[in-house]
């Protein structure tokens, strides 16, 4: 085996991707060649430090341009849900009964509130860049607040119950069930998203546990049925 | 149940001192939790934009890939299932991202200019004798940015990344023949370009 051959196969070598007979033909050449085992001391050294390379970092500017764009992609989604929804609410003739009506109502005046709520806020705060640290918004642990834990209860008492009155329900008033409850939970998450951004809100917090709170009346008022 | 699912996650995530697992914190960016994201983006953006680094090798186009790559995890984390480690769902999303860069600049991976352009090893300087190591970290990084980006995107992916050639075959499109043919011109070149610093 010449020079020239021996640098063809030094990568796969290096790899290990040789066969045994190829491999030992390279060996017998590594013997006697001071230059291809110099090469291949070189590769090697290469090849090992190229595996433990340390990591950058990217200056700040980098994540706070993610944030800017991140919170203006969440208003337009969140504008173009709610477009959705009303676009969807128009195509539709609802025959409710009064309870599923006031419900209904009560859980849109709710969205229109989480949803000015949001817009407002978000639009004070675009110009802000500085980054709340994750860890702030992250020690936030919803289950801290005074009543949300009787409320927690209270919901999960009323859903085992209202999930056992269901299979008497007709498919309208299970419909009806349902829409307010996505209603409401969509409430939550949105609020729930709030306070995780912006720990400090008291506006959301309150509209938080309104939510929770209105989630109770419904599902008590559909116990009923 | 869908909010109580979703209020388990939110407020697992949120538990002062609780370390979420990526697929947790990935679940909760899903639903709309800003922390879980901003998170994420803490724990994985070193790794993102070194490998942006390394394979365009320039830092200022890293710095825009490496937002642009973390712009797609917010858009599209909603489709991350869990069936692979979000590292390696995010980082086959961030090689995707530089091979978009490299295609709409018309950058050509599987030919450059240069293929088969370096010095013959019998005619290299002896370097076995040498005492002190070929390669210091500084001087391997500059080398790398230095290569033409076909080279470059086979190294970066097999020889720093730890991808089989298989798969730089079908990330790139290109043959495991081709692949490994770019890879051994690379680390040639490589060698040259850090003799010749040394010198």
């Amino acid at each position: 085996m010449g020079c020239k051959q021996f640098e063809e196969m030094i990568s796969d070598y290096i790899d290990g991707a040789l066969e045994t007979g190829e491999q030992a033909v390279i060996e017998r050449h590594l013997a006697d060649c001071e230059s291809c085992r110099a090469l291949r001391d070189d590769l090697l050294q290469l090849v090992h430090f190229s595996r433990h390379l340390p990591e950058h970092t990217p200056s700040s500017t980098v994540w706070t341009a993610i944030q800017t764009q991140v919170k203006s992609e969440r208003r337009v989604g969140l504008r173009q849900r709610v477009a959705r929804w009303l676009a969807r609410l128009e195509e539709r003739n609802f025959i409710l009964s009064l309870p599923q009506l006031a419900a209904g109502a009560v859980a849109l005046i709710l969205v229109a509130l989480v949803v000015s709520v949001v817009l407002r806020r978000e639009a004070q705060q675009s110009a802000e860049t500085a980054s709340t640290p994750a860890s702030a918004a992250i020690s936030k642990n919803l289950l801290s607040y005074p009543d949300l834990q009787q409320i927690e209860e209270r919901i999960s008492q009323l859903e085992s119950s209202v999930e056992q009155r269901k299979a008497s329900w007709t498919p309208d008033l299970r419909q009806a069930f349902e829409r307010n409850l996505a209603y409401v939970n969509q409430s939550l998450i949105e609020c729930r998203q709030q306070i995780s951004g912006h720990p400090e809100d008291k506006v959301s917090e309150e509209l938080m546990l309104n939510a929770y709170r209105e989630k109770v009346r419904l599902l008590e008022g559909f116990e009923a049925f | 149940m869908a909010s109580l699912t979703t209020r388990l996650i939110m407020t697992v995530t949120a538990e002062p001192g609780y370390n979420a697992t990526d697929i947790e914190l990935a679940r909760a960016a899903a639903l709309g939790d800003a922390a879980a994201f901003e998170k994420l983006y803490q724990q994985h953006h070193r790794r993102v934009y070194s490998l942006c680094l390394r394979m365009l090798g320039n830092s200022s186009q890293a710095e825009d890939l490496a937002q642009e790559v973390f712009l797609q995890v917010f858009r599209k984390i909603g489709s991350f299932r869990g069936d692979s480690a979000f590292t390696t769902w995010l980082h086959r999303l961030t090689v995707n991202q530089v091979l978009m860069h490299f295609r709409k600049r018309g950058v050509k991976l599987e030919h450059t200019s240069e293929e088969g352009d370096f010095t013959n090893v019998v005619d290299t300087p002896l370097q076995s004798t040498r005492r002190i190591s070929l390669v210091d970290r500084m001087t391997l990084e500059k080398a790398i940015s230095q290569l033409p980006p076909g080279y470059r995107t086979v190294f970066v992916l097999h020889d720093v990344e730890g991808y089989e050639h298989e798969e730089v075959g079908s990330i790139l499109g290109i043959s495991i023949g081709t692949s490994k043919s770019q890879l051994h011109k690379a680390r040639m070149r490589l060698r040259e370009l850090i003799l010749k610093k040394n010198e």
